[in-house]
């Protein structure tokens, strides 16, 4: 990642996710299996979304098509959704880790460095999106989550998952430019789409922005999210850290101090601890 | 220092339960995390975050609450309880680096807290914290084996940096224990509403000052019975009085807290969730609340020993209900920790025991302990005591 220190700035990139567009071939699940060298695994049906398979994401599976049968018309038809990484502008995994293994880099993707790992496993608990797994099983395990292919990104290519979609339904561009297009689709085609782009603001804004024809709820997103970036839950009390630590430090000297004095005289034990 | 020690049938079954965790541990580090624990993509941390590094710092508290209510307050009849009170939260800090250790995925790379700095992550904190904290308690308690060795020159040197390593330690606690709860405020989404609190912060830093006199107390009833001392029952009159209030406070500022978020509903519906809320309410602060208000209690030993376990318990399921049972993520995921989880941190509490007890015998942790005097409580009386006498083991 040379990012070499050129006056023009990098433009944050971004990915429209357009579920009425989607057709459930799962073609961007094997472009994103292939690219990232992740295994196929043995998969069974289980009770739930009919076709979807797998259930939920995991570590050889950076994203997900979801099978949502939902009652559109006068039959129920399959309404698709797509689980990956956001890549937030503000990442709550980013902020929840300890040594920097996870970043948000300049053109937009959260990227993972194992060589900084140290397995604490933060990221999962704190992405309000549920996407970082972990490769349980192995004895030096990993997260594993889409990596937006930040390493095609750099070199001037798109996400895998965006060369291979048959219909259009992922887009790839400047986030602004991603933005203005979604904006654009809902207004042209207003019985097509609701009247929301996930991702907009979600969370503070995230760099995939996923469009709909029904409730993103009914197809299986995680919604009621604040459109505050999550880090700010914690950078509030942890911001003032070292001034709490300065006051209290003083203050104890102070109270120590203060005890001393007025209790002087009176019988002391002999200090040890 | 007498280094002879006869290992009693206690000694020998907490061997037994580290070998057991010993084993499990190997299967752990040869094949993965999975092979062994029931943690999972959806519940990423379970029992061995929620009691064996969360609970096990709580508890650890015993050592900032004592020190400072001995050394800054100037509460110096509380002498007897420092030196016990600094060696547990040792052994309390080492039982919870020992869990991370077998909790993290790569723990060879845990120095990479100190190196790679992230000043946005509150377990960057936690981690530096309890690594300075460890060294003010190692620091604190080397005056111990120092004094026994009649090493001088190192005697000298670390009681003359005491009062400063000893402020920092108070500092470093407070900052800690309270970075524990910021970091599950970063969960709304995740916790249920009875325990996320944009206060988490506070409320773990206060239940662990509340779990600290708790178990100093139960840990000089257990030492007067084992090793065969008249426990002090003025001094624990004492704490247990300064540990209602904590306990009481400490209520307020929950419930406090509970009603002004908005959250009593889910308090009040029928669900497994506010089950566990009101055991952990009922039989963490309530219960142990009453007990520690009746002079009667104050003065019995085990009255004292089940108000105080009561507390320790509220502080354990307050943890696991902040960072295991109250969280959802999505509905057919579940978390029930395995025997092999519960095993090996029974190991690493069995280790914890097994040193003080035998630290317990060797130097002179309760030195100062028997009573020059019988004691005498204002209020209570040492009615409800233990029909035996207290004896040698």
């Amino acid at each position: 990642m040379s990012t070499t220190s050129t006056t023009t700035k990098v433009k944050p990139k971004a990915m429209i996710q357009d579920n009425t567009r989607c057709i459930g071939c799962r073609a961007c699940m094997i472009a994103c299996k292939s690219w990232n060298d992740r295994p196929a695994d043995h998969t069974d049906f289980f009770a739930g979304n009919g076709y979807q398979n797998p259930r939920d994401l995991d570590a050889n599976n950076y994203t997900l098509i979801t099978f949502n049968e939902i009652v559109t018309g006068p039959k129920p038809d399959w309404v698709f959704g797509r689980q990956l990484c956001m890549h937030c502008e503000q990442p709550a995994c980013a902020s929840a880790c300890p040594t920097t293994a996870m970043k948000k880099t300049e053109l937009g993707p959260v990227v993972f460095d194992v060589s900084r790992c140290i397995g604490c496993r933060a990221c999962m608990q704190a992405c309000p999106f549920l996407i970082p797994k972990y490769d349980y099983e192995n004895a030096a395990p990993m997260i594993h989550k889409c990596t937006f292919c930040s390493d095609r990104l750099e070199v001037g290519l798109k996400p895998a998952c965006a060369t291979v979609c048959p219909t259009g339904a992922i887009s790839f561009g400047d986030r602004d430019d991603m933005v203005a297009e979604a904006k654009d689709r809902i207004a042209k085609a207003p019985g097509t789409y609701i009247p929301q782009i996930y991702g907009l603001d979600e969370v503070g804004g995230t760099s995939v922005l996923h469009l709909s024809s029904v409730p993103f709820e009914q197809i299986g997103y995680i919604t009621g999210l604040p459109k505050t970036p999550m880090p700010d839950l914690t950078h509030r009390w942890l911001r003032v850290t070292p001034h709490v630590f300065i006051f209290l430090y003083t203050l104890f000297a102070g109270l120590m101090g203060l005890i001393h004095w007025r209790n002087r005289g009176q019988e002391h034990h002999e200090e040890k601890p | 220092m007498n280094w002879r020690i006869r290992l009693t049938w206690w000694d020998k079954l907490l061997i037994a339960i580290m070998v057991m965790a010993a084993v499990m541990a190997f299967v752990r580090f040869t094949l993965g995390i999975g092979s062994i624990a029931n943690i999972n993509n959806a519940y990423p941390w379970g029992w061995w975050v929620g009691y064996g590094i969360m609970t096990m710092i709580a508890i650890g508290g015993v050592g900032f609450t004592i020190t400072a209510l001995v050394e800054i307050f100037g509460a110096h009849r509380y002498h007897p309880f420092l030196r016990p009170a600094v060696l547990m939260a040792f052994l309390c800090y080492s039982g919870a680096i020992a869990m991370l250790m077998v909790e993290l995925g790569r723990p060879w790379m845990v120095w990479m807290i100190l190196v790679s700095w992230a000043p946005t992550a509150a377990l960057f904190e936690v981690g530096w914290c309890a690594f300075l904290y460890l060294t003010v308690l190692a620091i604190e308690f080397a005056q111990v084996p120092l004094e026994e060795a009649g090493w001088k020159r190192p005697l000298r040197v670390v009681k003359l940096i005491y009062i400063p390593v000893m402020l920092l330690g108070v500092t470093l606690s407070n900052l800690h224990q309270s970075s524990l709860g910021t970091l599950m405020t970063l969960i709304p989404h995740k916790i249920n509403a009875l325990w996320w609190s944009d206060n988490l912060p506070l409320l773990f830093l206060f239940s662990a000052m509340m779990a600290g006199p708790a178990l100093a107390i139960l840990e000089h009833l257990a030492a007067a019975r084992w090793l065969g001392f008249a426990p002090r029952m003025d001094l624990l009159a004492g704490l247990a009085r300064i540990e209602a209030w904590l306990v009481g406070l400490f209520l307020v500022f929950q419930m406090g807290d509970l009603f002004y978020r908005g959250a009593v509903g889910g308090a009040l519906s029928a669900s497994w969730l506010a089950l566990s809320f009101w055991i952990e309410i009922g039989f963490g602060l309530l219960l142990p609340l009453v007990l520690l208000m009746m002079p009667e209690i104050r003065g019995s030993r085990g009255g004292l020993a089940t108000a105080c376990a009561l507390v320790v318990f509220g502080v354990l399921l307050h943890r696991l209900n902040v960072a295991v049972i109250g969280l959802r993520v999505r509905h057919w995921e579940t978390y029930v920790p395995s025997l092999s989880e519960v095993g090996i941190t029974l190991g690493i509490t069995a280790a914890a025991i097994f040193v003080f007890g035998v630290l317990a015998r060797i130097l002179p942790i309760h030195e100062e302990l028997p009573a020059p005097q019988p004691s005498v409580e204002p209020a209570g009386r040492p009615a409800g005591a233990w029909p035996r006498a207290h004896g040698a083991v």
